[in-house]
């Protein structure tokens, strides 16, 4: 469960806050999604989940403990985060990449064992990269290396999962492959927090949807309630219409042309 | 990295010192060198072996692999595969305090290791200083810029210091430059082992924190790691352990840089593995290097910067074929 | 011997003259033909300083630039320690007006101003002691110092001083730049002849070898192309390097024990670190304590004292011999 409640987060030298005053909720057992325009504070609020940025005021919980004052090593081993970019300087066998998704639970000196390797091979399973373990992380397709990732933050061991636009670069079967991988999950009874632009798929698979302006939570609940033009349009600025798919039965997003 | 190879890295480097203490100006025997090592022949054997050879090969080994950690340590940290130990002002800041050493006119045999060393500790702290003032404390590409200012300034320092200095200065001064494993006595060389050793070990310690340190700032943070103080920390032991090196042996270049892609090439990944496979096959190159640098233009001695500058240049073209 | 105009004259009396800006003074034919024309010159003229005659004074120098003096020089900048020894030792000491900072002898030399370096000297100082004639050291490094000299009309003479054979051409040169040849001849005859005189004495029945040890860092020595080489030969002993040919080859450590020299020659701070250095002892001759201490600014320079210089080296080789452990 993630809790946050007030979060004011500044940005050193920016104008506005980039968070002013958020609150919600994640459940676990559920997908919840955070949804808004580019700069709304989407992303601040997986960078302050990780410790990058600090809390003005407010606070954020992950179950009991409190983001700020948490031991980084022992919240990774509950909460894993999937960023929307990972950069890797020396390409890595996967399954070392995967076994990195261990290393909080041991230190420095203390080595890795073979139910370490264990816990890489089945979260590989459940990702379907089980195939691609023997491969270099620089071989992989956009969609193997989401996978990859996903079965690095499962190998954490947590139940909180917070993913961050994790659809990009990914083509249509693979994405829905991915949605339908995190509501799996989330059905096992993890936490899981996604931060997405793509409004139809959020509509879709995600039970609490959070939409967030300018740092500011202006409407949080079922995608039938924040689905809705009158609530969108003001927010994006944009014509929108919504409309309901009998064969998907989740309402559909669809931009108006303005010209 | 497979057993095989490890053994491979291993046999390098005896074999290196093994030339290392063999070859040279005077013919000794191989068993006779053997002998002089632990004491029994010719005094002029022993003399040679062990007073001349032997701290050669040994402050050799210490400098390749301070240098092949430090730029194994710091190309994960910072995330750039050019990155290396020279590049943060270490050698610049070693080079202003051995100048000041030599303008001084100290001749003490550890006035230039402690000189060297304070210069290049002091540049360490000007980086960071630079960086903090550039509000990017962590943030890898403002260490490496202000390593590059505070490496001009450096030079700048040098060129007046020179340039108002009496011919046997300039000498001097150019030679330490140049680098050399000359000259080093064995008290020295145990304050640099005893140095360059808790620095390795500190490195091997948080090697976990490289690894996660490549994935990238909010990746690592996620995954546990204190981004900002885990990468000045090894920031700081990296280039530390560099200075002690430059202390020793005055500026042997290339070697930060290249050892460390040269290991991953053997096929070593995590960053633990890759840090001791840069120790093993960064004294191994320095040794042989300096085993070059006595022998090809004999009785005269090429500078070790030379000649290890010369191995970065088929690097350099490698990666470039490699990249285009 | 006296001036240039003499010199006209006799060449008027006998028709022909050996021309005397080769350095021919040493050899026999000249020796005569000299002899023969002085007896010739007394009927020319009387003898003295010749300053009176005014002819142009013309050598063609080391940098092939041509030196003309109308006068003989009054107000002279030495830059070069062997040439102020020199201008001392012909009585003109009184003309050098400046000097570089590492000449220090003779003594009186130290009134003469310091006008600092002598390489890539500092042209506005050398130019405001108003100097009618500069000797500079013949260095590429001095080539733009010349150039600025002559455009503010100060004429140069450029000579190297490198070798023994170099002096007696530079005492000749001197000695006709300020007009005064016969004091000049007589130096270089007596510079020679103290030479001789070392090179004469009995030998002993091996030639000692020595190593030069001229700097630490890198290990630097005297090669064949060095003047303390040719010192080191007329005391009679033989340089180990000597068959590198440049005059300050660099060389490791393990070299000088694989060539095993008798003994080692260093200055007094050097040979002090060589002792208490642990790496030297790998060579005999330190172990064996047969380090002689020899001072190269006294005993370096191939200045009018070379002869004091090689006899100095050789009692110091000769005692050090007698005294020295199997």
């Amino acid at each position: 469960m993630i809790s946050v409640a007030n979060a004011v987060v500044r940005y050193p030298g920016a104008r506005d806050n980039a968070l002013d005053g958020a609150s919600f909720e994640a459940r676990p057992g559920c997908v919840t999604a955070v949804v808004g325009p580019n700069g709304s504070g989407k992303s601040t609020v997986v960078r302050t989940l990780v410790g990058q940025v600090e809390l003005a005021s407010g606070s954020m919980r992950v179950g009991a403990v409190d983001v700020a004052s948490a031991d980084r090593r022992a919240l990774a081993r509950t909460l894993a985060v999937v960023t929307q970019r990972e950069e890797l300087t020396f390409p890595l066998p996967v399954r070392d990449y995967v076994m990195l998704g261990r290393y909080p639970h041991h230190g420095a000196w203390s080595a890795l064992g073979p139910a370490d390797a264990t816990l890489v091979d089945a979260a590989a399973a459940r990702t379907g990269a089980a195939e691609l373990i023997d491969r270099r992380t620089d071989e992989l397709s956009g969609g193997e290396w989401q996978r990859v990732r996903l079965a690095r933050a499962l190998a954490q061991g947590g139940d909180v999962l917070v993913l961050d636009e994790p659809g990009t670069f990914l083509d249509v079967a693979h994405e829905m492959a991915l949605f339908e991988l995190l509501d799996t999950l989330a059905r096992e009874g993890r936490t899981v927090l996604l931060v997405s632009h793509q409004l139809n798929l959020v509509a879709r698979f995600a039970a609490h949807i959070v939409l967030l302006d300018h740092g500011r939570v202006v409407a949080a609940g079922s995608p039938a309630d924040v689905m809705r033009g009158v609530v969108l349009e003001p927010v994006y600025h944009w014509p929108l219409v919504i409309s309901r798919d009998p064969a998907v039965g989740a309402p559909v997003l669809v931009p108006l042309r303005k010209r | 990295m497979s057993l095989s190879r490890w053994l491979l890295l291993a046999v390098a480097l005896v074999a290196a010192c093994a030339a290392g203490l063999a070859l040279g100006p005077v013919p000794i025997a191989p068993g006779d060198v053997v002998r002089a090592l632990v004491g029994a022949g010719e005094p002029q054997a022993i003399a040679i072996v062990r007073d001349l050879r032997l701290s050669r090969v040994v402050l050799a080994m210490i400098t390749g692999a301070g240098l092949g950690m430090s730029g194994a340590a710091l190309q994960g940290t910072l995330r750039n595969a050019l990155a290396e130990p020279y590049l943060l002002g270490v050698s610049g800041g070693a080079a202003v305090g051995a100048v000041l050493a030599v303008v001084a006119g100290l001749t003490a045999a550890v006035a230039l290791p402690v000189a060297a060393f304070a210069g290049a500790a002091c540049a360490v702290v000007l980086v960071l200083l630079v960086a903090r003032a550039a509000r990017g404390r962590a943030d890898p590409r403002i260490l490496l810029m202000a390593g590059v200012v505070v490496g001009a300034f450096a030079n700048a320092a040098i060129m007046v210091l020179l340039a108002g200095a009496g011919e046997g200065t300039v000498r001097s001064a150019l030679w330490w430059m140049m680098g050399s494993v000359a000259g080093a006595d064995w008290a020295t060389i145990r304050w640099l082992t005893l140095y360059a050793l808790g620095g390795g070990v500190a490195l091997v310690a948080v090697a976990r924190d490289i690894d996660l340190l490549a994935l990238g700032e909010d990746a690592a943070a996620g995954l546990g790691v204190h981004v900002a103080g885990a990468t000045r920390r090894i920031f700081l032991l990296a280039a530390l352990l560099a200075a002690v090196t430059v202390a020793g042996a005055g500026l042997v270049g290339f070697v930060g840089l290249v050892v460390p892609a040269l290991a991953r090439a053997l096929g070593v990944r995590r960053a633990r593995e890759v840090l001791l496979a840069s120790a093993v096959l960064g004294a191994a190159l320095v040794v042989g290097a300096d085993v070059v640098a006595r022998t090809v233009r004999a009785p005269a001695e090429l500078p070790l910067g030379a000649v290890t500058a010369l191995i970065g240049v088929p690097f350099f073209l490698v990666r470039l074929r490699r990249v285009s | 011997m006296a001036t240039d105009a003499r010199v006209a004259c006799i060449r008027r009396v006998l028709g022909s003259f050996p021309d005397w800006s080769e350095p021919v003074v040493f050899s026999a034919p000249a020796f005569r033909i000299v002899a023969a024309a002085t007896l010739v010159a007394s009927a020319c003229g009387t003898p003295g300083d010749g300053r009176s005659r005014a002819a142009t004074i013309e050598i063609v120098d080391d940098f092939g630039d041509t030196l003309r003096l109308v006068r003989p020089a009054a107000r002279i900048v030495s830059l070069n320690p062997v040439i102020t020894e020199a201008l001392f030792a012909l009585g003109a000491g009184a003309r050098v007006v400046g000097r570089t900072h590492w000449d220090s002898s003779p003594v009186a030399a130290l009134a003469v101003p310091d006008l600092g370096d002598g390489m890539q000297p500092n042209v506005e100082a050398v130019l405001a002691t108003r100097p009618d004639l500069i000797v500079l050291y013949a260095s590429n490094g001095n080539r733009a110092a010349a150039a600025a000299f002559h455009r503010a009309g100060v004429p140069t003479l450029t000579m190297h001083t490198d070798r023994v054979a170099d002096l007696p051409r530079a005492l000749q040169w001197l000695g006709r730049a300020v007009g005064d040849t016969a004091t000049a001849r007589r130096v270089a005859d007596s510079v020679t002849r103290s030479l001789d005189a070392v090179r004469a004495l009995p030998k002993g029945a091996t030639r000692a070898t020595v190593f030069w040890h001229v700097w630490d860092a890198p290990v630097i020595t005297i090669g064949a192309g060095s003047y303390l080489n040719e010192l080191v030969d007329i005391a009679g002993a033989r340089n180990v390097f000597g068959d590198l040919q440049r005059p300050s080859p660099q060389v490791t450590m393990e070299s000088v024990a694989q060539r095993n020299p008798d003994f080692i020659l260093a200055g007094p701070v050097a040979a002090r670190r060589l002792r208490a250095d642990a790496q030297w002892q790998a060579v005999a001759a330190v172990r064996k304590h047969h380090i002689l201490v020899i001072d190269t600014a006294v005993v370096g320079r191939p200045g009018v004292r070379m002869g004091e210089a090689a006899r100095f080296l050789r009692a110091a080789l000769d005692s050090a011999t007698r005294e020295r452990r199997p």
